[in-house]
């Protein structure tokens, strides 16, 4: 965010608040889209987040307050999402007979772990993207859940030692 | 995070997978076009205006003091209903002993009349008999 809206966010005009938008738009979308694995269902709940930025953007400070705000509003609104509707889970079963290695950078083995990752329980798939779509550590992690660090953490070597189990039994003996 | 070389890949491919996405064309206009909606919407004006009303200090003051008063007023009036009740049962319980030992008195009384108007069986009125015995 530029410094001169730091000191007036109430002044920031719609020019800005556009600026904005498209500034944080991949992250909001990727964290809604990863966690809801629909493309319409995420474009709407992204949508709901910048309108409330919009009401909420006097209350900021920073742009670092502006992207943590964005995180833990969609967090929480991913969370109230899923509550909302069941997503349908992906059984190990419908998943095809195992193929040859894949390699980190398969396609096929991302599409595959985009598919687990969304059928993760909501917290520890929120933890998962956080820390592997944002980059961000357990410990900012567990600041914008509101969840404990040991909880992140657990969460995190659950998930990973889930996600190698499926990627294992349905892709053979991956090179990951 | 880790040194386990299995974990780094495992972690690497999660990061392949999970890159930020391309957002759909038209994202950002059309958030736009729904704040500018929200903002012209008489609904919305409305709400800011009750939202703008109670974030001024002295009315939230005010509102409050007005529901505390509401609250001690009403816990007081309770407690006056509760006393005024208890004060009644009380005076109902000492009416009906009264009208207790009333019909008790009444009772012996009226079998007292009955002792002197019965007829002796030598024919002097019981009356008399009951003076000799006094």
């Amino acid at each position: 965010m530029p410094e001169r809206h730091a000191d007036h966010p109430r002044e920031t005009a719609a020019t800005d608040f556009a600026d904005i938008v498209r500034r944080y738009q991949a992250m909001v979308f990727s964290i809604a889209q990863h966690f809801l694995a629909d493309r319409s269902e995420a474009e709407e709940l992204a949508q709901d987040v910048f309108l409330q930025l919009h009401a909420a953007l006097s209350t900021l400070k920073s742009e670092e307050h502006v992207r943590f705000w964005l995180r833990k509003v969609t967090a929480h609104r991913c969370i109230d999402h899923q509550r909302r509707r069941k997503l349908p889970q992906v059984g190990l079963d419908e998943a095809p007979e195992p193929i040859a290695r894949a390699q980190a950078s398969d396609p096929f083995l991302a599409k595959r772990l985009r598919q687990y990752v969304a059928s993760l329980p909501e917290k520890p798939r929120l933890v998962v993207i956080l820390r592997y779509q944002e980059d961000m550590m357990p410990e900012d992690i567990a600041e914008v859940l509101a969840m404990p660090l040991a909880t992140v953490k657990s969460h995190l070597q659950r998930s990973l030692a889930m996600l190698r189990e499926k990627v294992t039994r349905t892709m053979g003996e991956v090179a990951i | 995070m880790s040194t386990n070389p299995e974990t780094n890949r495992m972690e690497d491919a999660l990061k392949n997978a999970l890159r930020r996405e391309e957002v759909p064309d038209g994202f950002a206009e059309r958030v736009m076009a729904r704040v500018a909606q929200q903002e012209a919407a008489p609904s919305g004006v409305r709400q800011a205006s009750w939202s703008g009303f109670f974030s001024r200090p002295l009315l939230r003051w005010a509102a409050f003091a007005t529901v505390t008063a509401s609250v001690v007023a009403g816990t007081f009036h309770y407690r006056a209903v509760q006393r005024e009740r208890e004060q009644g049962e009380v005076a109902k319980q000492q009416l009906m002993l009264a009208l207790r030992i009333a019909g008790s008195k009444l009772q012996l009384a009226k079998a007292r009349v009955n002792e002197i108007n019965q007829p002796q069986t030598d024919g002097q009125p019981s009356i008399k008999r009951s003076r000799s015995h006094s």
